[in-house]
């Protein structure tokens, strides 16, 4: 396998992280993935359900084809691939050179318990005294200091909150693994020398010190410390500021200059703590504050030593750092209205609701009341808590909160079965996304989700002190209202990342005002600084599949740059492994069973279970591994492999999710396929403390290892075949969407033709002339037509259509009939389809009847060709949503609010004294361009809303529009005569229909690209191989066009990259023998894996596009398509298995 | 020999529900011993003649169970074992066995707890229905 070198760091490992680092992975670069934190996952750990099919579908992110380099199961509960190390704990401290070639510097944490040896049986978690509130369930419950960060990630093992724990060491002494350690055999070597002039202070600090194993040297003044420093070597020196002659600030300068690497920590009183924080400033790692309590600054110090210490540094090289750090919530007790957040224990964040409902959440799912665990009757949502909200800081909207109320108000009907009344309290519900408006009107009409657009006054308990809350309101016309809630749930809005701050530094990035990264131009993934690219919400506020998009733009343009660089066109050829032929002999199991370091032989008899092995048919060994987990462990199962005549292995340990790498590696070294090789989870079965008897739990292992021999013993694992790939691509649609992809894959060394139907390219970009934050669609235009037009791996037939394409992934072949009547054929490897869209037509409001009503784009055209005078407008008014967003056009079209406050505020700009109304059902103003709509208020735009049941009406009279409407604030009816009446009727597709025809894709009902999953294969269609972006996806800006077409171009980047991809292991087969061509298997693949060869009679897989799911071999009336690993008899010797000692 | 206890043979999916029961395990979720399962890679692959098999070589019931309506791995296979299971359930009784050995149930990933209840439940359930006869009656 050839592999390209080149390698990339990705900082953060939520949605965003993964998706980028899969990204590189899949592309052959190798991937450092870190996290802060001790788990994988960001914020999704603790969302098990997401719209819109509230619940997961995490996994189908991994993958596709070459599939096997991954891990095959939950990727909530881990990751593995080949090309990515993960680090966690792990902060990037500091980074170097160029792009290309940066020098990075990592830092990881200790976790004191050591992660190999930890086999997660919770001992110490049991024994530790210490209570903290646990992060993971938003502070709802508790945990202990020694703890699982998230239940249900592997590897599991436990990790140390130092800020809590108090050192008692009761861990350390229970730990059947010794895992835990504190270092204090190591603490002995670790000097601390302590310069104060105060004897009482030295000795205290001495004697305290040395009780905790430290080394411990002293000096009463600067000078006396100074001279010590440069004839001997400290670890930490603890100094104090205030001391006659030299100061502890002086020492500490002159110190650094000895010995610039030797933390410093300050001591101080009070009085002098501003002069310890400017010590910070010249290098001091810290200060403590006298007067010191042995209590608080043992831990202290100890926390020191381990950061000190313990911490591994890891300096690396790679081409791009790729910072995906995602966001924090927004804690609304610190806001100037807190709605009773910290207060009332019954007012929660919409991320706590989210673990009340969740199985590993506080009360396993069932929604209670936090203050005295009664069932939950009606809940609240206030929507724009720490959103919106100029007083929080925050003028912009989280863009993800009013999808996630609404996700949450469905997830309590649904476990309540329909009984709890949820109410959501928004200021404009923002369903801007695909799909999200037909969401939201099911949460309404068919869930009887209750929505009131109102200002929320205030919350308070009914004064019963029975913990029901008392939520006083305005409605739309001003009429207050008050009504109980059992529950109310902030919908907290968006942070930037802790440490945004630092990282940006380090990377050389620019922030925006908010905090948040500030991406470049028409650029969601590129930052201030050439080669530090940034994906997910870190650059702000995005849901699942725009962060998933961004991921995948922002490894695109790391990707690219690193290409450029000429760092992705070294290739270096691995070694190809080969296995050992044992297809021809009878099966020989080895078994090896792990003894759990001891711990399991309690409840289950080891010599027993080893003995019934051995008398077992295929079984020719038995192995018994004190600890498998640990390298000493695993290095004698290899030792035990070489040489060893076994052709099947039986590893019965824990966890068997943990060994999927390892498993490749054992096979490599012993040169027996992993398919040979199967893990059981004995574990689980006989832990201790479990209430089962002795024999009832050898039972239970006995069947589970009889079913793993059942299942090894009908292994046949054939070599992965491999398909030719034709490395060139084919880009329907010439607008910036199609160049954007082509130019991103050729700039990757592969060809590209681009078809476009018009006579030049462009599209829709063609009549944009400025965005709403300036920026000009025409360079991006200009300079986007002349790198395709320059690019020697770029052809373009413009005027020339599709006529026919058939084929699948890594070879299609499409006709197309050229501008001068000529056709062609074109074989590629990937399609990618960008064949945008068009402003809606309408009939509505009396368009056509004056010149005076215009769309938004009749608007823009004018406005460019000169053909409207700002200064002569009176009055402008427009209405918003033109047949959207109701049947059948039941969509929102996302950029039609941002085109009409541009054109508001141009107006304004031109001319202050125009009057101009914007009728409106919910401004769809996300993410930063929320500022653009206070600009507009700030600048004496009139918003009106109105209900889709009583829309405004517009007549023509004179040709003058006139125009009637209902204010519900004021109750009122406008009657205006606007000089201009424009209508904002949103985005359909161009030519979606007929192309995905031509293609075998689908569309959705109304028309669009219809994606293999809206939030983790946003870009994918389900045939693979055939992507999409652009507006033929859905409506969305020309940034988010571009992000698109870029995460479009990774993905096609994946298959492009080798001439041979190989498929999975598990895979589907036909015995042709048997199989009477009745075609069943091929109308359930759903894959389109299968087809009938005519010529050849028979039925022919795809092993790349077969995803292993097994269908056809269920659906096959004569046994005749099977799936490997999964085959009849195989199945059959594990049911038998399972009943051995039944009846 | 004490409490009659049924044996129960649990079809359950790569993605989902073996997560599931994974989870339960470590998190220490109690549940029955009876369960042996069997890891598929979709409640989609599970063909009618794996549960008849099962239940004619003595399994008192049989659970299969995968990810939830929409949230298939592979699609669509969960939507596929609902029709077959409707459809065997039919013709269970054919075969002597009452259709309640048979269940089909939804449990995503993070849904220890679930997993947990469904094993409880059902054994529950088997232990007022009896044990799985068939095999006695039948001459093979």
């Amino acid at each position: 396998m050839k592999k390209k070198i080149g390698s990339t760091l990705v900082v953060g490992s939520g949605i965003s992280g993964i998706r980028s680092a899969l990204d590189m992975a899949e592309q052959g670069y190798q991937v450092t993935l870190i996290d802060k934190e001790p788990h994988l996952g960001g914020v999704l750990t603790q969302l098990d359900y997401q719209f819109p099919t509230d619940h997961c579908g995490m996994c189908k992110m991994l993958p596709l084809v070459e599939r096997d380099s991954s891990s095959q199961y939950c990727l909530r509960k881990g990751l593995f691939h080949e090309n990515i190390d993960i680090m966690l704990s792990t902060e990037l401290v500091a980074m170097e050179g160029e792009p290309g070639k940066f020098q990075v510097t990592l830092r990881q944490k200790s976790s004191i318990v050591d992660q190999e040896r930890c086999i997660g049986c919770g001992e110490c978690a049991r024994v530790c005294p210490v209570e903290a509130p646990d992060p993971f369930n938003g502070g709802l419950t508790d945990r202990k200091a020694i703890y699982l960060p998230v239940p249900h990630n592997i590897p599991n093992a436990y990790v140390v909150d130092l800020d809590a724990c108090t050192h008692c060491g009761e861990c350390e002494k229970i730990c059947p693994t010794h895992a835990i350690d504190f270092g204090k055999e190591e603490r002995k070597k670790f000097r601390i020398l302590v310069v104060d002039d105060e004897l009482i202070v030295r000795d205290s600090l001495k004697e305290w010190l040395l009780d905790e194993g430290f080394d411990v040297d002293m000096a009463e003044s600067g000078t006396e410390a100074l001279e010590k420093m440069s004839k001997e070597h400290f670890h930490l020196k603890l100094l104090d500021i205030k001391m006659p002659g030299m100061d502890g600030v002086e020492v500490l300068k002159r110190a650094k200059e000895i010995r610039p690497d030797l933390p410093v920590v300050m001591m101080t009183a009070y009085a002098t703590v501003e002069t310890a924080v400017e010590a910070m400033k010249i290098g001091a790692h810290d200060y403590l504050m006298k007067p010191f309590d042995p209590d608080n600054l043992i831990p202290l110090i100890v926390n020191l030593y381990h950061d000190i210490q313990s911490a591994g540094v890891k300096e690396m090289e790679v081409g791009s750092v790729i910072l995906a750090g995602g966001f924090d919530s927004y804690d609304p007790s610190t806001g100037k209205d807190t709605y009773g957040y910290g207060l009332f224990p019954n007012v929660v964040t919409s991320l706590q609701f989210e673990r009340m409902v969740s199985g590993t959440g506080p009360n396993q799912g069932k929604i209670l009341r936090p203050s005295d665990g009664k069932e939950v009757k009606k809940i609240a949502w206030f929507q724009c808590v720490g959103s919106r909200d100029q007083q929080a800081d925050a003028d912009f909207c989280s863009s993800a909160c009013c999808m996630f109320a609404i996700k949450e108000a469905l997830l309590a009907k649904e476990k309540s079965e329909g009984q709890i009344d949820t109410t959501i309290f928004y200021m404009d519900m923002r369903t801007f996304g695909k799909d999200f408006q037909r969401y939201r009107d099911r949460a309404e009409k068919e869930s009887g989700v209750h929505f009131e657009r109102s200002r929320v006054h205030s919350v308070e308990t009914t004064g019963k002190d029975d913990g029901t809350l008392r939520v006083a309101y305005a409605d739309t016309t001003g009429t207050k209202h008050e009504e109980d809630f059992d529950l109310v749930v902030l919908a907290a809005g968006q942070r930037p990342p802790t440490g945004a701050e630092e990282v940006a530094e380090t990377c050389g990035v620019v922030l925006n005002p908010w905090g948040f990264c500030q991406v470049e131009g028409f650029s969601l993934s590129r930052t201030s600084s050439e080669g530090v690219l940034v994906g997910g919400s870190f650059s702000g506020l995005r849901d699942i599949s725009e962060s998933v998009i961004q991921a995948s733009s922002a490894s695109l343009e790391a990707s690219r740059l690193i290409h450029s660089k000429g760092g992705g066109l070294a290739e270096e050829v691995s070694p190809e492994t080969g296995f050992r032929d044992v297809s021809r002999e009878m099966p020989q199991v080895l078994a090896v069973l792990c003894k759990c370091g001891g711990t399991l032989s309690e409840s289950a008899d080891f010599d027993e279970i080893s003995s019934w092995l051995e008398a077992q048919g295929s079984v020719t060994g038995v192995h018994a591994i004190d600890s498998l987990c640990t390298h000493e462990g695993w290095d004698e199962l290899k030792e035990t492999l070489q040489g060893n005549s076994a052709n099947r292995i039986l590893i019965a340990s824990c966890m068997p999710y943990v060994y999927a790498r390892k498993l490749r590696e054992l096979g490599r070294s012993a040169e027996l396929n992993p398919e040979l090789m199967e893990v059981v989870d004995i574990r689980t079965l006989a832990f201790p403390g479990r209430d089962t008897e002795k024999e009832a739990v050898h039972q239970e292992v006995r069947a589970v290892l009889s079913m793993g021999i059942g299942k090894l013993k009908g292994m046949d694992p054939l070599p992965v075949a491999t398909s030719r790939i034709v490395q060139k691509a084919l880009v329907v649609g010439g607008g910036i969407a199609g160049m954007t992809a082509g130019l991103a894959i050729a700039d990757h060394g592969f060809e590209v033709t681009l078809v476009e139907k018009a006579a030049e390219l462009g599209g829709n970009a063609r009549t944009l002339h400025r965005t709403i934050e300036g920026h000009s669609p025409q360079e991006l235009l200009e300079e986007s037509i002349s790198k395709v037009e320059k690019h020697p791996l770029i052809r373009t037939h413009t005027g020339a259509k599709i006529i026919y394409s058939q084929g699948h992934v890594g070879n299609f072949s499409t006709s197309i009939e050229k501008e001068d009547g000529q056709g062609e054929t074109l074989d590629h490897g990937v399609t990618v389809l960008a064949t945008g869209g068009i402003e809606a037509k309408t009939e509505s409001y009396s368009y056509g009847e004056s010149e005076a009503i215009l769309t938004q784009h009749d608007l823009e055209e004018k406005l460019a060709e000169g053909g409207v005078e700002p200064a002569n407008l009176k009055t402008v008014a427009m209405i918003q949503c033109v047949d959207s967003r109701e049947e059948p056009r039941n969509y929102c079209s996302r950029i039609c609010c941002q085109s009409a406050l541009k054109n508001a505020l141009f107006f304004k700009k031109q001319n202050p004294e125009t009057d101009i109304y914007i009728f409106y059902r919910d401004m769809m103003s996300y993410g930063f361009m929320e500022t653009y709509y206070s600009e507009a208020r700030k600048a004496g735009v009139i918003f009106v809303p109105y209900d889709v049941g009583q829309k405004p009406e517009v007549s023509v009279e004179d040709g003058r529009p006139r125009l009637s409407a209902l204010d519900p604030i004021l109750g009122r009816e406008w009657l205006l005569e606007p000089d201009l009446l424009v209508l904002s009727t949103g985005v359909v597709p161009d030519a979606g229909r007929e192309v995905a025809e031509q293609f075998g894709v689908e569309v959705n009902q109304d028309g669009f690209y219809q994606e293999a999953e809206s939030k983790w294969r946003p870009v994918d269609f389900i045939k693979e191989g055939v992507f999409m972006c652009g507006l033929a996806h859905s409506p969305r800006s020309i940034a988010e066009s571009v992000a698109m077409a870029e995460a479009a171009a990774q993905r096609a980047l994946r298959i492009l990259n080798s001439d041979r991809l190989a498929s999975g292991s598990v895979v589907a087969e036909v015995r042709h023998s048997l199989c009477a061509l009745c075609e069943r298997c091929v109308a359930f693949c759903p894959y389109e894996a299968r087809h009938h060869d005519e010529d050849e009679e028979m039925i022919v897989v795809n092993e790349l596009m077969c995803q292993g799911c097994g269908s056809c071999a269920a659906v096959c009336p004569n046994s005749a398509s099977v799936l490997r690993g999964y085959r009849d008899q195989q199945v059959f010797e594990v049911i038998d298995a399972a009943l051995e000692n039944v009846v | 020999m004490g409490e009659y206890e049924p044996t129960i043979i649990a079809f359950v999916c790569n993605w989902c529900t073996y997560t599931a029961a994974d989870l339960a395990g470590t998190s220490r979720l109690t549940y029955p011993p009876n369960v042996r399962m069997i890891r598929m890679m979709c409640t989609g692959m599970v063909d009618p003649k794996y549960v008849i098999k099962a239940l004619l070589e003595g399994a008192d019931a049989i659970l299969i169970s995968g990810c939830h309506p929409g949230d298939c791995h592979y699609i669509n296979g969960n939507y596929k074992a609902r029709r077959r299971v409707k459809l065997l359930k039919e013709i269970l009784p054919r075969f002597g066995f009452d259709e309640r050995r048979l269940k089909l149930t939804w449990i995503g990933a993070s849904e220890g707890v679930d997993f947990a209840k469904t094993i409880k439940e059902m054994v529950t359930e088997i232990k007022e229905l009896g044990p799985n006869d068939v095999r006695e009656q039948m001459v093979l």
